[in-house]
């Protein structure tokens, strides 16, 4: 067989207005998952029972449970409660419960990572528990986390395809229809694949560089 | 003279292992004083009580007759009446070394950054490293790390300061380098408690020794009465094993005079 793909040229400004959904989603997924993810993961280590508790809880179901579940209930089941929400807003909130709950265990990771020491010397010191927090360990802690969160932002883009179960035309979903119509199957989906790559790449790269620049400091 | 630290009847467990068995001690202002003993005897269990790193079953603790272990005493009062070096320094590793030292003083204290600055250079001075305040700890040897978070210490200007077996961690050759520093600090009159196994240095810098095995004080007194004439056979026995152990080094330190 042979690949050609000049047959998907007419197709590209749909693959181009795929990619800016999928790219939307991910970046509005990932700025509410990291708020929402510190926030869990700030529950996780805080010295208050019930918050560990409840926050522990939240994790535990969250990374116990498919992503496409949990889009499945936002989307379809929520509608029952009386909550109906359009499919982008479903798909940006699922994906960033998801991601919180990931993001969450990192943060804890990341803390907790720190040594012991580190609070001993600061309690010595005179230094209050918030601002042992915010002055010694959280920049130990963020440093920590960096990676992690590379890899997690990764997972969330390529883990946005889901979407398209939702209807939701983001990059997956244009695939489907540019192959339904040119039937260049193989093609398509190596083109796909490979605009996912770019994407996961470029965060992967950007990472690299702050990484980098937090190391030296 | 006032009592710096007055403990009564210490007992401190974690969970089936009794550390502490009725500890009573009383150190007084500007008195020096050493602890020894074999590992796992209480010394360090007993400094991080008096600094209130950990939580006692039961006694009494009062620095300059206040009592600390009712939980009403914040981090920050406590710091202005006790610093802790520890084993392993625990310097902040993403600070620079004068903002380690600096950094207490601002925060809990109210400090301006210039007046900790200079604050800070001082006390860098004092312990030989003002030439590596713009680095990170992580560019230190083990006997600068810890002529550091001496400083840092001070800089909260505590009126008492505990030594947590501050030269175990250190290659031989550094230890002098410590050591010296902290005799200094003796030598200005403030109130020490330093737990070592350094017989020698305790020997020379301290007013009063105390011998501890298995979670209580054997015996306390002049460093010449209980280093070289002690009254208990388990005393001695650990000053012989010490002594076997480290004998050879002993005897090449010309500041040395004799144990035992």
């Amino acid at each position: 067989m042979t690949l050609d793909f000049t047959t998907l040229i007419p197709y590209l400004h749909m693959f181009w207005a795929g990619m800016t959904i999928t790219v939307k989603a991910s970046v509005a997924a990932v700025l509410i998952g990291t708020a929402l993810g510190v926030l869990i993961g700030a529950m996780r280590v805080l010295p208050v029972r019930p918050l560990r508790t409840i926050s522990g809880a939240y994790v535990y179901v969250i990374r116990g449970t498919p992503l496409l579940i949990q889009l499945f209930l936002i989307y379809f089941g929520l509608p029952s409660l009386g909550l109906n929400l359009p499919a982008f807003s479903a798909g940006v909130i699922g994906l960033a419960i998801n991601s919180s709950g990931y993001v969450g265990e990192i943060v804890r990771g990341g803390i907790e990572a720190v040594p012991k020491g580190q609070w001993e010397a600061s309690q010595v010191l005179g230094l209050s528990y918030l601002k042992t927090m915010r002055h010694i360990i959280l920049p130990q802690a963020i440093r920590n986390m960096l990676p992690a969160f590379g890899n997690e932002f990764i997972t969330l883009i390529k883990e946005s395809s889901l979407l398209s179960t939702l209807a939701i035309t983001e990059l997956t979903m244009v695939g489907q229809q540019v192959r339904s119509v040119t039937y260049a199957s193989f093609e398509t989906f190596i083109l796909v694949g490979l605009i996912y790559l770019c994407l996961t790449s470029f965060i992967g790269l950007m990472l690299g560089i702050v990484e980098k620049k937090w190391q030296v400091n | 003279m006032n009592e710096a630290i007055k403990i009564a009847n210490l007992h401190k467990n974690f969970d089936d292992l009794t550390v502490l068995k009725g500890v009573n001690l009383s150190v007084k202002e500007g008195e020096v004083v050493s602890v020894i003993g074999p590992s796992g005897s209480g010394k360090s269990t007993l400094a991080r009580c008096i600094c209130k790193l950990e939580e006692i079953d039961e006694g009494e603790i009062f620095l300059y007759g206040e009592k600390i272990n009712d939980g009403r005493h914040s981090n920050k009062e406590l710091s202005s009446m006790v610093g802790m070096i520890f084993q392993q320094f625990n310097l902040f590793p993403h600070l620079t070394v004068l903002e380690n030292v600096t950094l207490t003083p601002m925060k809990v204290k109210g400090l301006s950054r210039g007046q900790a600055g200079e604050l800070g250079i001082k006390l860098l001075q004092r312990v030989g490293l003002s030439d590596k305040m713009d680095v990170r700890p992580g560019q230190l040897s083990g006997g600068q790390m810890q002529r550091v978070a001496i400083a840092r210490a001070l800089a909260m200007e505590p009126r008492i300061m505990l030594f947590d077996e501050p030269t175990s961690a250190l290659d031989p050759e550094l230890v002098g380098e410590v050591l010296e520093v902290i005799a200094d600090l003796a030598q200005t009159g403030m109130t020490m408690m330093i737990i070592t196994h350094e017989m020698l240095f305790a020997k020379e810098v301290s007013d009063k020794v105390v011998f501890m095995d298995e979670g209580n004080i054997i015996e306390e007194g002049p460093p010449d009465n209980v280093l070289t004439n002690p009254s208990h056979e388990r005393t001695r026995t650990f000053l012989r094993r010490m002594l076997a152990h480290f004998g050879s080094q002993l005897t090449e330190k010309p500041s040395g005079g004799n144990l035992l």
